[in-house]
């Protein structure tokens, strides 16, 4: 299972004279080969589930189903379907290349490697900021969360404490993962895993229940209350919910037997979280009503499970919430500092930018840039705009990967030999590409704005910087 | 490397562990595959780690090689960046397929080993192991048994004379091999005590808990109880043991 390249790097320098890293002599199931030295690979498969689903379920279930269900009505649950359609057409093309090039840097390395070092530019320096604004999203989701624990504990407070406690936790979540070297994918992968416990049981308790098993009067309503279009927008709006499945292929370098657990860690993580985003929106709806839901904003899910366990309930979906968007937003800022070391290792950034602290061996720099930028967005605590910007800046890579799928089968490179090859080239990709641009169609002008002045400003920076830069995949 | 023991010695590479003093000498019949690794954190990815101190590790591991080759031993390199040190040793172990790994804890020119066996497990493997590397030598073995629950001392004795035997065929001499039986107990507590007297101890891997309890866990406790390097003797790998996972 040893796929070969030619170590060459990619050729020309930035302004500042560094030059790309050179490629890897091998790829193995357990290491990356370099000339002088390997790298461990050491996260499984469970491992590489848990990032992309501990990733996406803080955003799907615990913030959107209440904006969700007040923008489309009961249709919300079709709106998330239509997201997972749009995240499985990117999911397999994006596991193909991984399997062909298992490195960090997931998206930003396919296209940069496929269609050459501006269309990477582009999508890695908006990667690295689309995962700055998803982080601040959840950020933002937890303040909703932590600021509902003092309303449940009857404490009134003076200002409201959304925002205050966004930056609180966005200050410690850059600190912890500064100075912190605890062994924190174990505590992952317990969170999750209890996490999607917790939810099987109160999502197959509430199905049950709206389905009449229990004698419940579910709130009958029209299932389109507003009609077609706000299906679309708002399926636009929670697409932020499927951003995790590409953080699996940020982290590709430190997959375990890559050409295996990278496709299943994809495509699995999308297909499981699409099941309980319908059935939560589903069960939600059931039980307070789209209209009621809608009032109650980024917490509804709250009531809902108050409606149907009481306070013991109200108060574990209130612990869950705050674990879920916590792990979100921490996976994202991990993310968004190995988009910054893989942009540095190509000379995209100055390399003094994934420095690595010597007392704690973690990359402040690039963790600042993370963290940094982060807490100026939850201060504008723009819940929709936040989540919108993540989304159009991911939706630009992900159509640019389906694409890449279609140019590399073509073109077909001597160093591409992916050994999973998704099924229906080139209408699948070309569907998931079309369909990826077509949603950021149904966003906010405000955050289609935001996201072409971050396209704008990469492209300019790499014209500036990098200009004579050149990665495309000859090794 | 035809008759050498392959060692597995693996090193810190950036911590600022050198090679104790006397480890070159006691490795010097081997062929030691010298691993130098660095744990990174999760935050960093292994490759940020390897632009940043892959040269000066380099030169580290270098350096080592140089003290190792010129005690007599044959040396191979390795590398790695990782996030998981047990995972790159269990990796390395395997790909080497070593006998048995050491932990390096300085120690006197070695004249006293105290060889810990556990029934006949790995017997082979072990007495491969002893004989390669001290067999010309002028060095006294204890083999050393602590009795299980059901078994009788006569069992034990018989059980030894075979096990010296296959110990002399290693290419021991009879007459440097002394054994000694200890009353049940708990095992690992009758080794660590034994131990003491000694200049080097092998353990078998077969009881996991040790491997861990050795490897770094609760360093100050190992320090206190094993003052000298151990060589802790690996099970044979099963040929397609890769990819567990």
């Amino acid at each position: 299972m040893t796929a070969e390249h030619e170590p060459k790097r990619g050729t020309g320098t930035n302004i500042e004279g560094e030059a790309p890293e050179p490629e890897p002599e091998g790829v193995s199931d357990a290491v990356t080969v370099t000339e002088e030295s390997e790298l461990e690979r050491t996260i499984g498969l469970v491992g590489g589930l848990t990032i992309g689903i501990g990733t996406m379920i803080g955003a799907g279930i615990f913030v959107f189903p209440g904006l969700a269900a007040g923008n489309a009505g009961p249709a919300g649950a079709l709106s998330f379907a239509i997201g997972g359609v749009i995240a499985l057409l990117v999911a397999l093309p994006a596991s193909e290349l991984a399997t062909a090039m298992p490195r960090s840097g997931g998206g930003y390395f396919f296209v940069s490697r496929s269609m050459g070092t501006g269309p990477g530019a582009v999508v890695g320096l908006g990667l690295w900021l689309g995962l700055v604004f998803a982080s601040a999203f959840y950020l933002v989701g937890l303040g909703h969360y932590a600021a509902a624990v003092f309303t449940e504990l009857g404490v009134v407070l003076a200002i409201r404490p959304v925002i205050p406690l966004g930056l609180l936790f966005g200050l410690a979540l850059t600190g912890l993962s500064i100075a912190g070297t605890e062994n924190t994918a174990v505590i992952q992968n317990v969170v999750v895993v209890g996490l999607l416990v917790v939810l099987t049981v109160f999502l197959s308790y509430g199905t049950l229940d709206s389905l009449g098993v229990f004698g419940r009067q579910t709130v009958p309503e029209a299932f389109f209350p507003r009609g077609y279009l706000p299906v679309l927008t708002t399926a636009a709006l929670v697409f932020t919910s499927y951003l995790g499945f590409a953080q699996v292929a940020t982290v590709a370098g430190d997959i375990k037997r890559p050409s295996r657990n990278l496709p299943l860690a994809m495509v699995g993580s999308v297909i499981v979280v699409t099941i309980f985003y319908v059935a939560t929106i589903f069960v939600a709806t059931s039980a307070l009503g789209a209209a009621q839901l809608g009032t109650l904003g980024e917490t509804a899910m709250v009531e809902v499970a108050r409606e149907f366990l009481g306070l013991p309930g109200a108060v574990a979906i209130l612990f869950a919430g705050l674990l879920a968007t916590f792990s979100s937003a921490n996976a994202s800022i991990l993310s968004a500092s190995r988009t910054v070391y893989a942009l540095s290792r190509d000379a995209l950034l100055p390399r003094r930018a994934s420095r690595i602290n010597l007392s704690y061996g973690t990359p402040h720099v690039a963790l600042l840039a993370a963290g940094g930028p982060i807490l100026v967005l939850v201060a504008s605590g723009r819940v929709e705009v936040l989540a919108e910007v993540a989304s159009f800046l991911h939706l630009i890579m992900y159509s640019l990967i389906a694409v890449a799928v279609i140019v590399l089968r073509r073109r077909d490179p001597t160093w591409y030999e992916p050994s999973y090859r998704m099924p229906g080239v080139p209408v699948l990709p070309a569907a998931g590409a079309l369909a990826s641009v077509l949603l950021i169609a149904f966003m906010q002008r405000a955050s289609i704005a935001i996201g072409f002045v971050v396209i704008a400003v990469g492209y300019a920076w790499y014209r500036y910087y990098a200009d004579d830069v050149d990665l495309r995949g000859d090794f | 490397m035809t008759d050498r023991p392959t060692v597995l010695l693996p090193v810190r590479i950036l911590e600022g562990e050198p090679i104790p003093e006397g480890i070159p000498d006691l490795l010097m019949r081997a062929h030691v595959v010298l691993l130098g690794y660095h744990v990174v954190p999760e935050q960093t990815a292994t490759g940020q780690a390897r632009m940043q101190f892959e040269a000066r590790a380099r030169t580290r591991l270098e350096t080592f090689e140089g003290m190792l080759a010129d005690a007599g031993a044959t040396v191979e390199t390795r590398l790695v960046f990782t996030h998981e040190a047990q995972a790159t040793i269990d990796r390395t172990i395997y790909e080497h397929d070593c006998l048995a790994v050491l932990v390096p804890n300085a120690t006197n020119p070695p004249e006293t080993v105290l060889v810990a066996l556990r029934g006949r497990v790995g017997l082979d493997r072990t007495a491969t192991l002893v004989g390669g590397l001290f067999g010309d030598a002028d060095i006294d073995i204890t083999l050393y048994h602590a009795l299980e629950a059901d078994e009788s001392e006569a069992d034990a004795r018989a059980m030894f004379e075979a096990i010296v035997d296959r110990f002399v065929e290693a290419g021991i001499r009879r007459d440097a091999i002394d054994v000694r039986l200890a009353e049940g107990g708990d095992p690992r507590a009758a080794v660590t005590e034994t131990a003491e007297a000694f200049d080097v101890v092998v353990v078998g891997e077969s009881d996991p808990s040790v491997v861990t309890y050795l490897f770094g866990m609760r360093a100050p406790q190992v320090a206190e109880s094993f003052l000298g390097p151990v060589l802790v003797v690996q099970r044979e790998r099963p040929a397609d043991a890769r990819s567990t996972e």
